[in-house]
């Protein structure tokens, strides 16, 4: 068996910028699904009865359908039913942030139930608000424990990026199947674009054992 | 705008045939996942310092690369690499298979370090042997810890196998699409494929959180 890499070699700038837009949408993504994710967090645990009962739902439909199936409805379903129509790079953004948001909350949500009820009583009998009590002593502890799960999460949404390959966004993942096709060369693409990958979400996990050690008794209360 | 669900009733033979796929694929995928993860986890726990090495390089890797680009690997790779052409389900069924075995063995080497050392030892000190003190000590005790994590690895697993779609494997989401492009019902054919896995998703997930509340290790 040969291996001839020159296709990869001939469109490496053509692949660089695929693996800038899987860098940016990544990034773009956890930004806006950590904040939806912070806001719908918060609503689920200190909103009223009825709006928390409407994130629960949201909450586990996201965790029940596949990202494929969200990411094709958006694109597909959205600009019918509204009249816009997207880029796919928007479609993927939108998609993939409305399910990443729901891992966020879950993962709030954990964090502040960490949080021993004692503690808020005792600073409620310290004469301290609500916000107050939230933001000097829940936030301070619950942040710290999130931190390795949040981790996870940021290496899971980049692999998640790839998926937006089947709307054609230009990512890494479109790229290497692009030029797989015009070279017949889909063994050496793939397994540079694997490789492009594993480096790239590989120090980040590492990163996230690090932080699990390094933070773990930080959190501790 | 006119919607049309008839295209939904009329393929609904062929919908339930690629749910069926779906599952059988889920199942499958578990049954070949667990071994292989029990078996990657005591590599890595192993005195052997070369087996450790061998499984941490293979759960790192298959942990650390997008699934879709794996299937779409296994896909071109698998038939020059090893000369045997595999059907789209069976590449679809591997490529799904050695990431899930990487996660689960995961999810046994950290069961299986959470029981304290002491233990073991204590169960060495009455005299049990090594193989003894893990089946009747340490097993018992990782198996209800792994048993919660497993779980919602299962739940990710049946979300992951829409991925097998872009080899045309032909489970709910490539027959779902399939049909989609055929008939030109978009938003019918996508809703139905959405409604679909919500259905059989969502108590998938309520189970999950049930077994984590019943079963979940608490501080």
């Amino acid at each position: 068996m040969e291996f001839d890499f020159s296709a990869v070699i001939e469109s490496w700038r053509f692949l660089l910028g695929g693996f800038g837009i899987t860098v940016l949408l990544s990034l773009c993504t956890v930004i806006c699904g950590s904040l939806l994710g912070g806001v719908i967090g918060m609503a689920r645990i200190y909103g009223p009865v009825w709006l928390r009962a409407i994130i629960v739902f949201y909450i586990d439909s996201m965790r029940a359908i596949p990202v494929l199936v969200i990411l094709v409805w958006v694109y597909f379903a959205v600009p019918i039913l509204t009249g816009w129509s997207l880029a796919p790079f928007w479609s993927a953004l939108m998609a993939l942030s409305l399910h990443l948001a729901a891992y966020v909350a879950e993962v709030l949500r954990a964090g502040i139930e960490s949080i021993r009820p004692g503690q808020t009583r005792a600073g409620l009998a310290l004469g301290m608000s609500q916000v107050q009590l939230i933001r000097k002593v829940i936030m301070p502890q619950a942040l710290v424990r999130m931190m390795p799960d949040f981790g996870s999460i940021l290496s899971r949404t980049i692999k998640d990026t790839a998926i937006a390959t089947v709307i054609a966004v230009p990512e890494l993942m479109r790229r290497a199947d692009s030029i797989a096709a015009q070279s017949y060369r889909p063994i050496e693409v793939f397994t540079v674009a694997l490789v492009a990958y594993f480096l790239l979400i590989f120090p980040l996990t590492r990163l996230v054992d690090v932080m699990y050690r390094r933070f773990a008794h930080l959190g501790r209360s | 705008m006119n919607l049309d669900w008839s295209v939904v009733s009329d393929n609904w033979q062929a919908l339930a045939h690629g749910a069926m796929l779906t599952i059988l694929l889920t199942v499958l995928t578990m049954l070949a996942a667990i071994p292989g993860g029990i078996m990657l986890a005591l590599m890595r726990l192993s005195r052997f310092k070369i087996l450790a090495l061998a499984a941490t390089c293979f759960v790192e890797f298959f942990r650390n690369v997008p699934i879709i680009l794996l299937v779409f690997w296994a896909f071109y790779v698998m038939p020059v690499l090893l000369d045997i052409s595999f059907s789209p389900f069976a590449t679809g069924l591997i490529a799904l298979a050695l990431n899930n075995a990487a996660y689960n063995s995961e999810t046994f080497r950290g069961g299986i370090n959470s029981i304290r050392k002491g233990q073991r030892e204590a169960g060495l000190v009455l005299g049990m042997s090594n193989f003894q003190a893990f089946r009747k000590i340490v097993l018992p005790q990782a198996a209800r810890r792994v048993l919660p994590v497993l779980a919602s690895g299962w739940v990710s697993l049946f979300k992951d196998t829409s991925l097998v779609s872009v080899i045309a494997v032909g489970e709910l989401a490539h027959t779902a699409l399939q049909i989609r492009s055929q008939s030109f019902r978009v938003i019918e054919m996508l809703t139905a494929m959405a409604a679909i896995y919500w259905l059989m998703g969502y108590p998938q997930a309520k189970l999950v959180d049930w077994i984590n509340r019943k079963y979940g290790v608490k501080e």
